[in-house]
């Protein structure tokens, strides 16, 4: 396996943020976050599961998809895809599992996701091993792992002394090029502390729990408050609409964005006329989980969850997933 | 360029506008370019489109007219939001978007040879509309056409400018009914259910078609039922507040199925099938 020093690597990083839009961990007031960095000083290497997912940096919060100009009558239409590469560094194995599911639906079923397809191509994985699973985090369980590598470009393990950097995709060897190795001291440090796993239920036996009551019991205290939407890496819902920038001597500016959606927001299913076919927040949280493990893998492949635990440390109620997880599994 | 991303609209300009009933107006859209010229060259009855109302942004509407009309795409819009009420100030000459064809249409070719019902509810007609003026347009396709249009009253009649065409036309019935009636009124009362149940189209070779609010569809369905009609005899389409029409945005789930993409038109034997019910 290869192998660098501290040294080294905040060197290749300093290159890194010179040539391409680098992202990293960051400690932004106390809060480990993905962030955009100029400097390997900024980078955090010893670092806990980031609060929110790297989504952010591919199928953004808020995206302008459209740069619309109407002058009188005329109207012209510009797509924006801005040409940036970037190299996301130190994202977590879950994260990048996140991805993989949401490429299933922008990438693979067709027609691809234009704007999403466009980040994508354009963005290297650099992922860092974690050396124990955190407070709520059950990726083992999800087919993932603390230094599982199948998602990335390139896979870094901290040691004791340094970094084993171990390329995954032909991307990753590229990314590498810069970074000067040496001769590996230690080993890779192990996986700390594992969580215990949880049962995992096929798909058909979700479907025949879409009548259970188990929804009403977990879901009568959901607050449709939408933060178990927001920090998952695998929610792609979103919603389009207009705002206008500016109206100056005849010429209005006009963006057309699209944002993070959540289904479990009280308005997702209501329709113009006012017909809303989900209209309590137990029905909703059912929507989110039967998406997660019977829904999205039916229709695209891959289970939406990665068992990152972030809608569990996140949620205001403690509605815990793994808990509907086991009910699921023992009904 | 156009073709190429889903999330562009073809851009348009409104040739026509008129009131179709209180709320309710009728929008004739020119599409200018040939990318949308070509788009739309052939789409289907029962198929969207997202109509853009620029700086107000876009929503998605049944399209209204046939090709074989026409040029122009026809939108009914019900003043009722946003987008809607914005493009209620839109006029003659003032520029939209269009984004589509979307969605699976009414299976027409199937239906050949078929007696037809159609039942439309309020703005629940306006994606009937080019399903009766196909028929109409290629009579000797389809057998006998019954037409059953309902609204809550009669100022939200839309399209009786037609009703006439539709009376006259050759193996055709056309009946109308409101909720409540007004001083003028003098046709049937009640809902459409009921009327429904007086007319009593026969099943025999027939498929039933509807649209309307969801309670509507729900009941119409029951009542087609006690007429003797087969799952596989009735048809509707469901709407959703979709943002994308392709299946991404996720906003028009029901269970696993997406309404832009298996749909909008659906069986009631589908429906009957959906773990998630449109209700």
């Amino acid at each position: 396996m290869r192998f660098t020093t501290l040294d080294r690597l905040k060197a290749w990083l300093d290159r890194l943020a010179q040539e391409v839009d680098l992202v990293a961990p960051c400690d932004v007031d106390g809060h480990v976050l993905y962030r955009p960095v100029s400097s390997s000083e900024e980078v955090l290497l010893d670092y806990e599961r980031p609060e929110l997912p790297a989504k952010d940096y591919l199928f953004p919060a808020t995206e302008v998809l459209l740069r619309i100009e109407q002058r009188g009558k005329d109207v012209a239409l510009e797509e924006v895809l801005p040409d940036r590469r970037q190299v996301l560094f130190g994202i977590r194995p879950c994260d990048a599992h996140g991805l993989a599911a949401i490429d299933a639906l922008f990438l693979h079923q067709a027609p691809p996701d234009r704007y999403y397809q466009h980040h994508r191509e354009r963005t290297t994985l650099v992922g860092m091993a974690c050396i124990r699973m955190w407070e709520g985090c059950f990726c083992t369980s999800m087919g993932g792992g603390p230094t599982d590598a199948t998602y990335l470009d390139v896979l870094i393990r901290p040691g004791p002394e340094g970094f084993f950097l171990q390329p995954v995709t032909p991307r990753g060897v590229a990314v590498l090029e810069g970074l000067e190795v040496t001769e590996p001291k230690g080993e890779p440090l192990p996986v700390e502390e594992y969580n215990p796993p949880v049962p995992v239920t096929p798909t058909a036996k979700w479907r025949a729990m879409f009548e259970g009551n188990i929804w009403m019991r977990h879901g009568e205290r959901c607050l449709s408050c939408r933060i178990c939407t927001y920090v998952c890496p695998t929610c792609r819902c979103f919603d389009v609409a207009d705002r206008v920038v500016d109206i100056r001597s005849g010429v209005t500016r006009i963006e057309r964005i699209r944002a993070w959606d959540a289904c479990t927001s009280p308005n997702y299913r209501r329709v113009a006329g006012g017909h809303n076919p989900r209209p309590t927040n137990w029905e909703r949280l059912r929507n989110r989980f039967l998406c997660k493990f019977c829904y999205y893998p039916e229709d695209f492949g891959p289970l939406g969850c990665v068992g990152c635990g972030r809608c569990i440390v996140s949620c205001p109620v403690d509605i815990d997933i793994t808990e509907v997880m086991r009910d699921v599994a023992q009904k | 360029m156009a073709l190429a991303n889903p999330m562009r609209p073809y851009l348009g300009r409104l040739v026509g506008v008129r009131n179709l009933a209180t709320g309710i107006k009728l929008f004739q859209v020119e599409l200018l370019e040939p990318e949308g010229k070509a788009a739309f060259a052939d789409y289907q009855p029962g198929q969207f489109a997202f109509l853009s109302a620029f700086g107000a942004g876009e929503a998605p509407f049944g399209l209204a007219s046939t090709p074989a009309r026409g040029p122009y795409l026809e939108f009914a819009v019900n003043a009722i939001g946003h987008v809607t009420n914005t493009l209620h100030t839109l006029d003659v000459g003032d520029p939209v978007g269009v984004r589509g064809p979307l969605g699976r249409g009414f299976p027409m070719e199937q239906l050949r040879g078929r007696n037809i019902v159609i039942i439309g509810g309020g703005i629940g007609g306006a994606p009937l509309r080019p399903v009766i003026q196909t028929i109409l347009d290629r009579r000797e396709d389809y057998g006998h056409l019954t037409i059953l249009w309902a609204a809550r009253s009669p100022d939200l009649l839309i399209f009786t400018e037609e009703f006439d065409e539709w009376r006259s036309a050759w193996a055709t019935e056309f009946h109308v009914t409101v909720d409540r009636g007004d001083e003028r009124w003098r046709d049937n009362v009640g809902l459409i259910t009921q009327l429904l149940e007086k007319v009593a189209p026969s099943p025999q070779n027939a498929v039933a078609i509807t649209c309307g609010p969801p309670i509507m569809i729900h009941f119409v369905f029951l009542t087609l039922k006690k007429l003797g009609f087969s799952p596989d005899q009735m048809l509707t389409t469901l709407e959703a507040r979709m943002h994308c029409g392709i299946g991404k945005c996720g906003r028009c789930n029901l269970g696993e199925k997406f309404i832009c993409t298996d749909g909008p038109v659906f069986w009631q034997y589908e429906i009957a099938g959906f773990l998630e019910g449109f209700l």
